[in-house]
């Protein structure tokens, strides 16, 4: 039988006909950046401040985030602003200790802060990826639409 | 400060206040300031002024918050200015059930005033009140010290007439 | 002695406590919010509802005694069903701003809701929103979250003695509010912050700034009064963010005053001193430790070798710790001078060799509410030592004392007064107390007090007084701040001794600043070295030194124009002294003008020491905030100058060894209130028009003088003006409202003129310790108006 085998050459044949058979089907394989792979409305990348529609920011400076943050990566100053509303003087993230873990956006009461579907950024310099509170605004300022319309997806499941 | 505050109460008003302070130990003369609350109301044509108010604590020497207190309190004591002749419309349960309602929306359209507000020429205040105690003949209202009993539109109309 | 059964477990309990009280005491737990253990029982927010066996209905365990053989359940289906339904209707009108609120993580009623709330509420009508009162510079209000417990209204009658927040409204209209929206002017407010079970009343300084679980809290001491309040300081990121109190029954209670709470804020203040400074060539320039210290430790070294030690002198602060004012006066000894006080605000020292090792109180705090007389001589003890006069409040309150004062201001307390005698002449009025002792004891004075009482007649006042002390089982004397910088303050004591022990009562001396006892004990006094020995080298006292003319000083923690009762003395010799080192926590307009090297040092919060409080009781607290910018403990600037003096002794490594070091040396003084001086002469006091001056209660230090929210209370800013009474101003054509030039010792100033018929006749009040006063002399002395 093992001679019969070894003499048919069956086990060479076997394995390339699962060569061959992926040779010829359809490929997988994402050609980046032409392609993209396809995203979830969860999907956890470069985080945003969000604004209410009338342009006022809506962190309340709880410090949630930050009690919460597994990584010590939120970095909270706050003070009463001169119209008596709670707000943050400084609101940072470290993005080189970042883990991703989403659980800041899972424990903030107002849907200020939530991770982007953006995962293309870079820092030509450490400190480049220390997001202020200015850079995290103008993330979401620019994206405010892709992610309003991803939280009004995941809304029924939350 | 408060000598000037006191003098706000007149002689006779300070007379029948001490008359009231007299019936309480010498130590807890605040017990007397529902009476001397009052007093002051009547003397200042049916309500209480702020400053009233405190020439009244400061008689008693209380606190002027715990007198406010007491006047914020009970329904019975004006806040604010009330006209000649104050109506008071009980709207619970037993004068509900026998039409206060109308009594309510009557009076409302004849005086041409809402219920806790004063007509113009200041002779009426209309004010709900809770229950008066005259469930068998409701609906009831009582003007200044007066009660009116089974009310109708019509007896309203001549009620009011007969007031100045 | 009743047995009583809580959730099966047997307890023994006094007869007559409420249920809470014996659940308390046996660790059982029972959700409360109106219900305060200090506080007077309310019952109003129910949610301490529990079983008792035999009881129709569930019973509120705050207002319910305990019987004999009572069964209870805490924990019951029945109990528990109780207390969600009331959680549910407290929780009703209840915003569910938690993450803005600076109540959430240390809320009774979010962690009450964690435990009995249910997690959706079946409410769907609107909620009640209410306005928020502006209570003044101390206290934020967001009254909506209010759940009615008025744990602050009786707070404010029962403790502060000022009913200023009350409930008005009825029903769902009630809310806490004061009366025409005034502010909450109490000395002690602050505590509603503390007894406010929800966010309605939180601390306006420091609002939004932490969140507690980001907090470090550290134990320490206030420096303010003699009290010595047990504090916590919260720390976040090396700075003090908040006081709060810590309970400690014999000291503070669970309260401390609004001085003892907020200073902290002048922890950062824009003029904290954060790097050495030395004067060159009359121009300021920012400098290193060694170079100042270097500076500092020659200047004083030439003026030693060429002029003599005792051409310098060491004035220190009330309120600096025990170990500062031991190596300051190790420090001057060692260079050869006893020139050394910390008496800034007293002026008779004719009787110092003769007083008791330190200002004492003479019995424990806690006595002070068992009292069945007191007589106040020369104090405002509500706004000097804010929680001794609220142990005499409860004196009054509980026990009836009665309390008498011989004052030269009719000031406002939250007691009663039973006599009260007003004048400029504290001592004739003491006299007069005195000669109806004497007459009804049968005894005789001391010879050398008899000039004293010599054609005395004793008033009705007088006799009053004398027969209350006699006849009160448990009766004290107490001499205040005004007392302690009486022109006369000998003879005060002397009479104020003899009548005491007259009248089988005891005296206790309300000292000044937080440590005065610390300062005695540590030798920081010209006649005394450190544990209550004789000076070796005696020395002058501060206003011997002033008037000497010295050529160099060394100051610690002061501000001089402002925290020595004669401003313009002291102002003079200053700035005409040759070399003037200050140790201070503050620039200032003073010691900028006044000093050569100015070397910065850590405020309370940022320095190991300790504390000596009236009673006698040693607190020792570690530095808890990071020390601004460059500067360091002052005991370890002294320690540094001593080296570089070439001085034996100062190689001590922490606070802890100089604690050691002092402790050997305190062992055994002698502990007891009473002085036996001779009087040889009485005072003459002087005629005419007086100043009567005494400190504010937000000018006691450099620290509290620079605490923002303390300046812009009620206190502070009713404390700059000039007033007198009417027939006073009358006969210098005055009215309220005018404007009026004062001059004194050469300085001048112009004040509006307030009609305040609490003063004497001949006398304005103008107070000390206040930037407006300073150039003006003393308290007492003789001063000169006009209208502006």
């Amino acid at each position: 039988m093992q001679l019969l085998k070894s003499l048919t050459l069956k086990e060479l044949r076997s394995g390339l006909g699962v060569t061959g058979r992926y040779f010829f089907r359809k490929k997988i394989t994402v050609q980046y950046p032409e392609e993209r792979a396809p995203q979830s409305p969860r999907f956890r990348g470069l985080h945003a401040q969000r604004r209410y529609p009338n342009g006022e920011e809506r962190c309340i400076a709880c410090k949630l985030c930050e009690v919460v943050c597994p990584a010590l990566a939120i970095t909270i100053e706050s003070e009463q602003r001169e119209d008596g509303s709670r707000r943050t003087t400084r609101y940072d993230i470290d993005l080189t200790k970042c883990i991703f873990c989403g659980f800041c956006e899972e424990a903030c009461p107002v849907d200020a802060i939530v991770e982007t579907r953006v995962y293309e950024y870079h820092g030509e310099q450490r400190g480049d990826l220390l997001m202020t509170k200015e850079k995290l605004l103008a993330v979401g300022d620019t994206h405010e639409a892709q992610i309003a319309a991803d939280r009004a997806e995941d809304a029924k499941y939350r | 400060m408060s000598e000037e505050k006191i003098t706000l109460l007149s002689d006779a008003s300070r007379a029948e206040i001490d008359r009231w302070v007299a019936k309480y130990p010498t130590e807890k003369k605040q017990s007397a300031v529902m009476a001397a609350l009052r007093i002051a109301q009547e003397q200042n044509g049916g309500w209480l002024s702020n400053e009233l108010i405190e020439a009244v604590a400061h008689y008693l020497e209380m606190a002027p918050i715990a007198a406010y207190e007491v006047a914020s309190f009970y329904s019975m004591y004006e806040l604010s200015p009330v006209g000649r002749h104050k109506i008071n419309i009980c709207t619970n349960i037993s004068c509900m059930l026998r039409g206060s309602d109308e009594v309510v929306s009557h009076l409302e359209q004849r005086l041409g005033i809402k219920l806790g507000e004063t007509t113009e020429d200041g002779r009426f205040t209309l004010k709900e009140v809770e229950c008066l105690g005259a469930c068998v003949n409701a609906p009831m209202f009582s003007i200044d010290k007066t009660y009116y009993e089974n009310l109708t539109p019509e007896t309203i109309d001549k009620i009011l007439e007969n007031l100045e | 002695m009743v047995n009583i059964e809580i959730n099966g477990k047997v307890i023994e309990t006094r007869d007559g406590v409420t249920l809470i009280e014996a659940a308390d005491s046996a660790g059982i737990t029972i959700p409360r919010f109106c219900y305060h253990s200090k506080l007077s029982i309310a019952a109003s927010c129910r949610m301490c509802l529990v079983e008792v066996e035999k009881a129709p209905k569930p019973l509120p365990a705050c207002a319910t005694p305990v019987s004999e053989g009572m069964k209870v359940h805490t924990r019951s289906p029945k109990a528990i069903a109780a207390q969600r339904s009331v959680m549910e209707f407290l929780l009703i009108n209840h915003p569910l701003d938690c993450p803005i609120c600076d109540q959430g993580g240390e809320c009774d009623l979010q962690e009450m809701a964690m435990g009995y709330g249910s997690g959706i509420s079946r409410y769907t009508e609107g909620k009640r929103v209410v306005h928020n009162p502006d209570l003044g510079a101390l206290i934020a209000t967001d009254m909506t979250r209010c759940i009615h417990c008025t744990r602050c209204v009786r707070f404010g009658q029962e403790v502060a003695g000022m009913m200023e927040l009350g409930a008005p409204g009825r029903g769902e209209h009630m809310h806490i509010g004061t009366y025409m929206e005034g502010t909450v002017d109490s000395e002690l407010s602050g505590n509603v912050i503390d007894l406010c079970p929800v966010g309605a009343l939180t601390s306006k300084p420091y609002r939004y700034t932490a969140r507690p679980w980001e907090l470090r809290s550290y134990h320490s001491i206030s420096p303010h009064d003699c009290v010595g309040s047990n504090i916590r300081v919260d720390v976040r990121n090396g700075k003090a963010m908040r006081v709060v109190p810590r309970e400690n029954e014999t000291v503070n209670e669970t309260w401390i005053a609004d001085r003892d709470r907020y200073s902290y804020t002048a922890n950062d203040h824009p003029e904290r001193l954060t790097q050495p400074m030395i004067r060159e060539e009359g121009e300021w320039i920012a400098s290193d430790w060694d170079t100042a210290l270097t500076r500092a430790a020659e200047g004083l070294k030439a003026i030693a070798e060429r002029d003599g030690a005792e051409q310098l002198g060491a004035l220190a602060s009330y309120s600096a710790t025990t170990e500062e004012f031991y190596l300051l006066q190790k420090l001057m000894r060692g260079i050869g001078s006893g020139n050394i006080d910390h008496r800034l605000r007293q002026v008779d020292f004719r009787d110092q060799a003769e007083q008791p090792a330190y200002p004492a109180l003479g019995q424990a705090i806690q006595d002070l509410e068992l009292l069945d007389a007191v007589l106040l001589i020369g104090s405002n003890i509500r706004k000097d030592q804010p929680l001794l006069a609220q142990r005499l409040r409860k004196a009054s309150r509980n026990n009836g004392a009665q309390i008498m004062a011989i004052n030269a201001v009719d000031y406002d307390f939250t007691f009663p007064l039973a006599q009260k005698c007003i004048t400029t002449d504290l001592g004739a009025e003491l006299s007069g107390v005195l000669k109806a002792l004497l007459t009804l004891t049968g005894d005789s004075a001391p010879d050398s007090l008899q000039p004293l009482l010599t054609g005395v007649e004793p008033s009705e006042a007088q006799q009053n007084i004398a027969e209350t002390l006699k006849a009160a089982p448990q009766a004290t004397v107490l001499l205040g701040n005004t007392a302690a910088s009486y022109p006369a303050r000998a003879e005060l004591q002397a009479l104020a001794n003899l009548i005491a022990e007259l009248a089988g009562a005891r005296v206790g001396l309300l000292a000044e600043g937080g440590n005065s006892a610390g300062a005695w004990l540590a030798g920081c006094l010209p006649h005394r070295e450190a544990g209550g020995r004789a000076a070796t080298v005696s020395g002058m006292d501060w206003r011997a030194m002033v008037k000497a003319g010295l050529k160099g000083y060394l100051s610690l923690g002061i501000e001089p124009e402002l925290d020595c009762i004669e401003s313009a003395a002291v102002t003079k010799a200053m700035e005409q002294a040759e070399f003037v080192v200050a140790l201070t926590a503050y620039t200032g307009e003073g010691l900028m003008a006044q000093a050569d090297v100015l070397l910065p040092i850590g405020t309370f919060l940022e320095t190991a020491g300790s504390f000596i409080n009236t009673e006698g009781h040693w607190q020792s607290f570690g530095g808890v905030a990071r020390a601004a910018g460059e500067s360091r403990p002052a005991w370890k600037v002294l320690r540094v100058l001593g080296n570089l003096l070439d001085l034996n002794g100062f190689a001590y490594t922490s606070a802890e060894t100089i604690r050691t070091e002092m402790e050997g040396l305190f062992g055994d003084v002698p502990i007891g209130n009473r002085s036996e001086w001779t009087m040889s002469e009485p005072t003459k006091l002087h005629q005419g028009l007086l100043r009567i001056a005494d400190v504010p209660i937000y000018a006691v230090d450099p620290m509290v003088r620079r605490a923002m929210p303390l300046q812009a209370t009620a206190d502070a800013l009713l404390a700059v003006r000039l007033s007198a009474n009417s027939r006073t101003l009358e006969k210098y054509g005055l009215a309220d409202g005018d404007q009026a030039t004062v001059s004194q010792d050469g300085g001048e100033a112009t004040f509006i003129v307030a009609v305040d018929e609490r003063l004497p006749d001949n006398a304005v009040y103008l107070p000390a310790g206040i930037s407006e006063t300073r150039g003006l002399g003393g308290s007492f002395s003789p001063i000169q108006l006009a209208k502006a």
